[in-house]
């Protein structure tokens, strides 16, 4: 390993384009019904709109999330300097738990009605709109009470999190007790994290938005491996830590809150991609955090053409985050146990 | 003689109404000079240590780094002046040997923080003048104590700040490597160099140091040549012990040996 870092991520980059290339063919390949692709090309109907409406928009928006939660988790594990910090350690599930759970039951009166016709404007459901609201109130109040003496104590803000996390789902089970039971079956559809299909302008803008935080954290790579030196040593080195850790802190956190708003609570992505590329191309987060990005893009697509396939027997398909959880707990032990 | 650091009565206390660490010290490093700190625990050494780098901000007092009040410097200017090894080194990075030494060249980096081959050629030359460049391609973490404090000593070769402080760089290191380190000091020094070694074995610190300071609770209670220091009448009463200073048979230098009872 004599080459530069930035050598080492185009290698990366170069070897992982293809892997996302051939992800996305199988997403698109892979559905409920057959298509057939020179009819699709050709604008024959049904296959073009199953294709352009649906597999697309689909494929780009599991690729999208990927990328944004599994760029999360790096930049987080760095910033917490504790390998089993996920994107939504932060409070950021509980939080929008909470956010949901508020607008299904307040969807029943005038004001909620109002706020469903604002939000549906944009495209966005009021869910969502709140899921993200949620999520972000939660991250600024554990940041805050996760400091002391005006720095984020790693340990400190994952026991705040962790305790927020359970408060939240105290909060949602209480409240499910006076929600209807459909009401119920929405909220909990939400938080197993789904992918749906969205406008592709919509998708669009999502993408150029999440360019943003995956930029501040690329930028940022390099400072978060003197992070790995403790405070004082990566102040030593001049690095402004607590700038630092703020700036890092909250592009994870954008780039969770657009995947949360689209997708609800995806688990496991921002914890197994992040270990696995790890395993492979070092701590070296120069290399981590673009790597993480393509790989969390094909391993969301992947598990999202795998929910489909396994399951078309059944003329169903379970929830995209369940199906992470799946495939990632046992593949994030194998990670763990080869690691010594 | 230009003055790499200039410390002036520095006063420090960790928490507000606890004691002061450190209560009105002052001390120099010029060009070319290895500057020992020694003195009995909780001394106040290492936050001297701390506060002349900039990691600790004294609540008065001044710190000039090459004649710049430290204050009015941005850390990276800070951080290309001054290379600071602290006590204890982070034992679980996976970062390898030859990643750790390239650290050392951040304050010389640009925004995106990727070095180029002149970085990585420090880098490796850093390691070779720590002996450490067999290392190179380990784990930091798969190493032992003492490997692993010389590739954090490139990591501060790799600085190239003309003022190092080092904060008891010897404790895990053999005498081999002490002696290794006391030359790589000595060789920065001829050439306009000058370090700040906090000391605990008085042998080495008579031995590898152009001047002494003794700090005790928090004031330099001595200063000067190594000789003039290391004197029964002014280490016995400082460290609370009787100790015994004979000159080293073969070159003159004090040897300190504590007495004890058998």
């Amino acid at each position: 390993m004599k080459h530069s870092a930035a050598t080492r991520a185009g290698l990366a980059v170069a070897l992982l384009l293809p892997l996302v290339a051939a992800a996305l063919a199988a997403g698109l390949a892979t559905g409920a019904g057959e298509l057939s692709l020179r009819a699709a090309l050709n604008g024959q109907e049904p296959d073009a709109t199953v294709l352009f409406r649906l597999r697309v928009p689909r494929v780009l928006l599991a690729a999208e999330v990927g990328a944004a939660l599994s760029v999360a988790g790096v930049a987080l594990q760095a910033l917490l300097r504790n390998p089993l910090a996920d994107p939504f350690v932060f409070g950021l599930s509980g939080g929008a738990a909470v956010g949901t759970a508020i607008v299904v039951a307040a969807s029943g009166t005038a004001v909620g009605a109002a706020a469903f016709s604002a939000a549906s404007f944009v495209g966005l459901l009021p869910a969502q709109l709140a899921a993200v609201a949620g999520a972000l109130t939660a991250a600024l109040f554990v940041f805050a009470l996760g400091r002391s003496r005006g720095q984020l104590e790693p340990t400190r803000a994952l026991l705040v999190g962790v305790v927020f996390n359970s408060f939240a789902s105290a909060i949602v089970l209480s409240m499910e007790s006076i929600l209807q039971p459909d009401q119920t079956q929405a909220v909990l559809l939400w938080l197993s994290g789904t992918l749906g299909y969205e406008a592709m302008p919509l998708l669009a803008g999502a993408g150029i938005a999440l360019l943003v935080p995956a930029l501040v954290l690329i930028a940022l790579a390099g400072r978060l491996n003197l992070l790995a030196l403790g405070d004082e040593g990566a102040a030593a080195l001049g690095v402004d830590v607590s700038r630092t850790r703020l700036l890092a802190f909250f592009a994870a956190s954008a780039a969770v809150g657009i995947a949360v708003a689209f997708t609800g609570l995806v688990g496991f992505v921002g914890l197994v991609v992040p270990h696995a590329v790890r395993l492979v191309v070092g701590p070296d987060h120069r290399v981590v955090l673009p790597a993480s990005a393509l790989g969390g893009a094909a391993f969301l697509v992947l598990a999202d053409a795998l929910a489909r396939v396994l399951f078309r027997g059944l003329g169903a398909e379970p929830p995209v985050g369940a199906v992470t959880a799946i495939i990632g707990a046992p593949l994030f032990v194998m990670l763990l146990r080869s690691r010594r | 003689m230009t003055l790499l650091l200039e410390a002036r009565d520095l006063h420090f206390r960790h928490a507000p109404g606890a004691p002061e660490a450190v209560a009105g010290a002052s001390l120099a490093v010029r060009a070319g000079e290895v500057v020992g700190v020694i003195g009995p625990n909780a001394a106040g050494k290492s936050t001297l240590a701390r506060i002349c780098c900039g990691l600790l901000t004294a609540f008065s007092g001044d710190v000039f780094l090459k004649g710049e009040p430290l204050q009015r410097l941005t850390r990276r200017d800070r951080a290309q002046r001054v290379a600071f090894l602290p006590q204890q080194q982070p034992h679980d990075l996976a970062f390898t040997a030859r990643e750790v030494a390239l650290m050392g060249r951040a304050p010389h980096l640009g925004l995106w923080m990727l070095e180029g081959p002149r970085d990585l050629e420090r880098a490796d030359s850093a390691l070779a003048e720590a002996d450490a460049l067999d290392l190179a391609g380990r784990s930091v973490s798969q190493l032992s104590g003492g490997e692993r404090q010389r590739v954090f000593l490139a990591r501060a070769f790799a600085q190239d700040a003309a003022l190092l402080i080092l904060d008891e760089p010897t404790a895990s290191l053999d005498l081999a490597h002490q002696v290794l380190l006391v030359n790589a000091l000595r060789k920065r020094a001829r050439s306009g160099g000058g370090a700040l070694l906090v000391l605990h074995d008085l042998a080495l610190a008579g031995a590898a140091c152009d001047r002494l300071v003794l700090l005790l609770a928090g004031r330099v209670i001595a200063e000067g040549a190594p000789a003039d220091v290391l004197r029964p009448d002014i280490l016995s009463p400082a460290y609370a012990t009787e100790v015994d200073v004979v000159p080293d048979p073969a070159t003159g230098q004090p040897l300190v040996a504590p007495r004890i009872a058998r």
